[in-house]
């Protein structure tokens, strides 16, 4: 009888243990990403990593690849007010759902934490991530839009690979000298270049030109230099044929293109390189953009945002504290997919290892005083895709850059004021 | 029996109908307080002054579905009426036509656009070799809506095992005694055929138009969201976009009720263009 009083005593004492820790063995904390296989292996390795660390709190991971499906999945969770603990999202997509109190403000906590400094991070993406001076989400990484090259294409050709100074016209002259026809059928066989004919890709050279793209109120892309630097980018396929037509460009893509090796200048962020790195039939690197008048690039950056319906709020931050440590960013930045938002990392061995493709992995480092952002306007993501569009239009010669930038500043107008 | 159906019919379907009224005349973006704004969601999506995508995708969907019903309908009822009978291989061409309905919805509109790539893509493969032109199909705004029209006009499964049905409830009297009378095919055809199917085409219409007018999201979201340049903007892409990804739910819904109503009007328009048509059932 007193062993059974006994027994039942212990049975007891597991169950209010168990009841009143963090244990959330029931209730995980939910980890939503998004990302191509290398990535999603390294986020698992980032939560298998932290829960070696922190056994009493288990983190879900929740993995969507296309960016585009996240961000419709992100907003559909937040609309039914069980969005993911902790969420990826990047900053050109933040304005509108931080606006809109979707995130808790992270700064408090930051502010307490002694795992990571306000300090420790690059200034920019931090500034990018927050509201009112208030930091609301902590950045992942600072990466940019660079220039991938194919090595061997260019030792073919005999033309010097691209460098820091390279301009606009040594772009050009480089990608038509690299555009051929090889079996004479009258059709390309192998570009120049490779580009999406979006907005953050036409962007710096806007802002190289000496454009701001927009003002408080509009967009400002009927602006002289502005039109000059978007008809200079329209050039490469409309005037060189540098790059895929609509037709080229909608059976094969240009990234397709450029993996498959037959093009041979590729513009794009760090984003690339994990699936890069799988490459064996030719060598590649990369470098900054071609410069017009000034150097300038454009931010890519990504954050790990607390939601503020979350109801783990303190174990979630642990997780984001974590994910943010010298240790977690390591982890991701091995993988390739990020140039480090945490200085320390990202001036480290484990970014800039010349080892690991690309060789040179400074160009990302080099570039950040000349990294802009795009504004932080609430319902930015919708003009970025009205712009999208009308460039796109003009890209393939279905308006002119004028017509195209005109309708693209009178349709956004209305967006720049609707939340008021 | 029939209470379940309707329980779902009711909680499925009639509940979100309703709300979606509802969100119709309100402000609402899934995270802040909704406000009642009356009919200024209709206003935006109606007279918008700079931005035409509601017309713009209106005219895609109505295109779509004054192209793709006729020729989903005839083309059911061509092969029904071609494939009753008896014969070698005649199942096997039955289930041919029935197999492109059973495909999920993605992976059709990936077999299509393989099919349409403009450069690998088979059809334009064979139509070079013959030396014809080679349109650019998904990448030209000419030819991109006749795509989705073309990959409607092949999912004819349902329609053609209905109008069979329907054939093989004709009694082969009425035709024998057609031929003894001296009736060619084709009077057979336009005396008894037709009217005695005529109910079963119109059922088969009205369920084409408002399965087309809603059918097509999958095959438009995967193929070409939309692109190029809105050519493929479809009503039902328009309104997912609206509400889950720029979480403007008042316009989307609006939206939502004009497109019901704009499906109710064709429905209407084909109910009085064919009189009687549904009312003379064999009795």
């Amino acid at each position: 009888m007193r062993n059974r009083l006994i027994n039942f005593g212990l049975l007891m004492i597991v169950l209010l243990t168990s009841a009143c820790g963090r244990g959330n063995t029931t209730e995980p904390v939910t980890f939503m990403v998004f990302g191509e296989p290398a990535e999603l292996k390294a986020y698992q390795d980032l939560v298998d990593a932290f829960q070696k660390l922190s056994t009493d709190i288990a983190i879900e991971l929740i993995h969507i690849p296309s960016q585009g499906d996240y961000r419709k999945r992100l907003t559909a969770d937040l609309v039914g007010g069980a969005p993911a603990d902790v969420v990826l999202i990047n900053y050109r997509n933040f304005s509108g759902l931080a606006l809109k109190n979707a995130f808790e403000p992270l700064g408090p906590y930051l502010e307490k934490s002694s795992e990571i400094k306000y300090e420790d991070f690059y200034a920019l993406p931090m500034r990018a991530f927050s509201i009112n001076d208030q930091v609301v989400c902590i950045p992942q990484n600072i990466s940019s839009l660079v220039t991938y090259y194919n090595r061997d294409l260019f030792d073919v050709a005999g033309i010097p690979y691209p460098n820091d100074s390279w301009t606009w016209d040594d772009f050009i002259s480089a990608a038509q000298a690299l555009t051929l026809d090889t079996n004479q059928d009258g059709s390309i066989d192998q570009f120049g270049a490779g580009v999406e004919p979006d907005f953050i890709r036409v962007a710096p050279f806007i802002w190289q030109n000496g454009g701001k793209l927009s003002s408080e109120r509009t967009l400002t892309l009927t602006d002289p230099l502005e039109l000059e630097a978007v008809q200079w980018f329209v050039d490469w396929q409309v005037k060189y044929h540098i790059v895929p037509g609509a037709v080229e460009e909608k059976a094969e893509s240009s990234e397709s293109r450029f993996m498959n090796g037959r093009t041979a200048i590729y513009f794009n962020s760090r984003r690339l390189v994990p699936t890069l790195r799988e490459i064996t039939a030719f060598d590649w690197d990369v470098a900054p953009l071609p410069v017009g008048g000034s150097e300038f690039t454009i931010l890519h950056s990504d954050a790990y945002c607390l939601t503020a319906a979350s109801q783990h709020k303190e174990a979630a931050w642990t997780f984001i504290e974590f994910v943010n440590s010298v240790a977690g960013q390591t982890i991701i930045a091995q993988t390739g997919r990020t140039v480090p938002s945490l200085i320390q990392v990202a001036e480290s061995d484990v970014f800039l290892d010349p080892k690991a493709k690309p060789e040179h992995s400074r160009v990302f480092i080099d570039v950040i005083p000349y990294i802009l952002r795009l504004p932080q306007q609430a319902n930015w993501s919708d003009i970025e895709e009205i712009c999208n569009e009308e460039l796109q239009r003009a890209f393939y010669g279905n308006a002119t850059v004028t017509e195209a930038m005109q309708s693209a500043v009178s349709r956004a107008l209305p967006l720049f004021t609707e939340n008021e | 029996m029939l209470t379940p159906y309707l329980l779902g019919a009711a909680l499925l379907v009639g509940v979100p109908a309703l709300l979606s009224l509802v969100l119709a005349f309100i402000r609402y973006d899934g995270i802040s307080a909704p406000l009642w704004v009356g009919w200024f969601n209709f206003r935006i999506v109606l007279a918008n002054p700079v931005d035409l995508l509601f017309p713009i995708s209106l005219y895609n969907t109505l295109y779509f579905i004054i192209l793709a019903v006729p020729i989903r309908v005839l083309s059911a009822l061509a092969l029904a009426l071609w494939l009753n009978r008896r014969g070698r291989g005649v199942g096997l061409y039955r289930a041919a036509v029935y197999l492109p309905t059973i495909i999920p919805d993605a992976a059709y509109a990936l077999i299509w656009m393989w099919i349409f790539n403009p450069l690998y893509g088979p059809l334009n493969l064979i139509l070079t070799a013959l030396g014809l032109p080679a349109p650019g199909w998904l990448a030209d705004a000419e030819f991109a809506k006749l795509v989705f029209v073309v990959m409607a006009a092949f999912q004819i499964g349902e329609g053609f095992v209905v109008l069979l049905a329907g054939l093989q409830n004709i009694p082969p009297e009425y035709y024998a005694a057609a031929a003894v009378d001296g009736g060619s095919t084709w009077q057979q055809f336009r005396y008894i055929t037709l009217p005695l199917l005529a109910p079963w085409l119109l059922l088969l219409t009205l369920r084409d138009i408002i399965l087309s007018s809603q059918n097509i999201f999958t095959a438009n979201f995967i193929m070409t969201n939309g692109d190029p340049y809105y050519s493929t903007l479809f009503l039902p892409l328009l309104i997912y976009e609206e509400a889950f990804d720029r979480m403007h739910f008042g316009p989307g819904s609006a939206m939502t009720v004009l497109l019901g109503i704009v499906t109710a009007a064709l429905i209407g328009f084909a109910l009085s263009s064919v009189g009687n048509w549904g009312e003379t059932d064999a009795d």
